[in-house]
């Protein structure tokens, strides 16, 4: 997929409410685009079939309910 | 004995010693609160010494001792702690500026156990700023590595390796994000353990992520280890993800007989030109120890574990920034350049990002409880290098830069993390620039006991640990 650009970054910092300054751009483009790419090259083979249940919950407690 | 040698003793010699009245707590502090005195300053492993309260409270673990009130093997041994965990009336700074001032009016959980157990207070350990292994600055000074002053000791509880490794605390504990126990344990030659998540409160814990922080120890020995552990683990009503299981006498399952325990060697981060040489063969050295003590040796195959340090950057990337929300609004320029970037990045990761990263840990996880199923415990490298030099600057430099460091180090710690599973890590040789290497032993959730079992083992067979920094 092709990298964020300055202008994407921006969108999607106006939709978060938060601002990026202008001297962490580059930094934060990398950032994200570097951790975009790496996501997308993992083998993602049985992954649309498992819920995204990040935690183990525990049997005994309230947590959770 | 000579005072000044009482700094050198493992926390259960030294426990001994305070039960035979052979040595008093009031002696031990003293020792340590010398010692710290005499060599911090080039190391920086403590951002706040408290050595009037620890005097008091040595003090009072003498009287009660005196009085035949002995608690266990931590009463009257001098500890520190990571930054990160609230102490009444004693600064916590979550190694930030922000929180420079913030004095808590309530103990955390692990603290209130510690004290509990009779512990002595030293102090607060350095760390990087709100426990992130990203941070650059460090504005309680620099942590260094007592194996190496040019050398990080490890992120992010820093202090916790840099002090446990100089000796200027018996034992110690620190937090467990991505890695940030087993690191420092592995860059310092120590043994430190992120226990299973819910096992230990995170109550009074400035939290990384919600899902992935872990409170566990960082000490000398395994038996140290393992006492510690015992020390702050178990349910706390006051964070309702800690489990209501029982905690095993860690301690007193240690025999050192390891005969039949299968211990599964993770072929994808041991047969990879990842890991530096040096590194890989003192693996295998200690694999083939394991192996002479009757352990039943095999292969096995976690095909996403490579991919771990992406999967977990994601979840806690967002979850930090979620954490943190005020600060990215209010506080940005008052924190750390590396934490402004990884905060602001967090912030805008895409939600269907998230979710892939939330499902690739759910098939990681299972992949990790499948290999289980087959072994006792896996082993692979704590790290792929040792201790890393101090860096000269902050920032990223390129996109490539980042996709390199998520091929790196991160992608050894972070899969039991991402599983819940306990880890060890434990000295294991060293360089031949005489830096030191971490064997990494994980096991089931909640099986701590088997990482413990085969750390002491391979002790008993070996020497590393017996090695004295060069302060």
């Amino acid at each position: 997929m092709p990298d964020l650009t300055e202008d994407d970054l921006m969108a999607l910092a106006k939709a978060a409410g938060i601002t990026i300054p202008p001297h962490l751009m580059a930094e934060v483009g990398y950032s994200l685009n570097g951790l975009l790419e790496a996501l997308d090259n993992v083998p993602a083979t049985g992954a649309d079939s498992v819920e995204p249940l990040p935690i183990v919950i525990p049997p005994s407690s309230d947590a959770g309910r | 004995m000579n005072k000044s040698e009482i700094p050198f003793l493992s926390t259960m010699q030294l426990a001994g010693l305070i039960r035979s009245r052979e040595v008093s707590p009031v002696e031990a502090a003293e020792s340590y609160l010398d010692r710290i005195e005499q060599v911090d300053d080039k190391l920086n492993s403590y951002i706040t010494v408290c050595r009037e309260e620890a005097l008091a409270e040595a003090r009072q673990a003498q009287e009660e001792i005196s009085a035949g009130g002995y608690r266990g093997p931590l009463h009257g041994v001098p500890v520190a702690v990571k930054d990160q965990f609230w102490t009444k009336g004693v600064r916590t700074t979550n190694g930030s500026t922000i929180h420079g001032d913030f004095i808590p009016d309530e103990d955390a959980t692990v603290i209130a156990n510690l004290r509990s157990a009779g512990a002595v207070l030293l102090g607060k350990l350095n760390m990087s700023e709100y426990a992130s292994g990203d941070a650059f600055r460090h504005p309680y000074g620099r942590p260094r590595n007592p194996w190496d002053l040019e050398r990080n000791p490890g992120t992010s509880s820093s202090g916790s390796g840099a002090a446990t490794a100089a000796f200027l605390c018996s034992t110690s504990l620190g937090e467990d994000t991505g890695g940030s126990i087993r690191g420092p344990a592995a860059f310092c030659g120590l043994v430190g353990i992120r226990p299973s998540w819910g096992r230990v409160s995170r109550y009074g814990v400035f939290g990384a992520s919600w899902s992935m922080d872990t409170v566990g120890p960082i000490s000398r020995t395994t038996m140290d280890c393992a006492v510690t552990l015992g020390a702050i683990a178990g349910y706390d009503p006051k964070d309702p993800y800690t489990w209501d299981v029982p905690v095993p006498d860690y301690a007193a399952a240690l025999t050192g007989d390891i005969r039949g325990l299968r211990v599964g060697v993770i072929e994808e981060r041991v047969n990879t030109d990842v890991v530096e040489p040096e590194i890989g063969d003192a693996v295998m050295r200690a694999i083939s120890v394991l192996g002479e003590l009757g352990a039943v040796i095999q292969e096995v195959s976690v095909p996403l574990i490579e991919h771990s340090a992406v999967i977990s950057s994601a979840i806690i990337g967002s979850d930090a920034a979620s954490l943190n929300r005020r600060d990215i609004t209010e506080n940005l320029d008052q924190l750390d350049h590396n934490n402004q970037v990884r905060l602001l990045m967090g912030s805008i990761l895409p939600a269907g990002a998230y979710q892939k990263a939330t499902k690739l840990r759910h098939l990681l996880r299972q992949q990790i409880l499948d290999a289980l199923e087959q072994v006792d415990v896996l082993v692979m490298p704590t790290s792929s290098i040792p201790a890393p030099l101090i860096p000269a600057a902050a920032g990223i430099g390129s996109k490539q830069e980042v996709l390199d460091g998520y091929a790196g180090r991160r992608s050894f710690t972070a899969p039991y993390n991402l599983a819940n599973c306990p880890a060890l890590s434990i000295g294991c040789g060293f360089t031949s620039n005489t830096l030191p290497i971490g064997l990494q032993i994980a096991a089931k959730p909640f099986d701590e006991m088997a990482t413990f079992r085969v750390a002491h083992a391979y002790e008993q067979a070996t020497d590393w640990h017996t090695r004295r920094p060069p302060i």
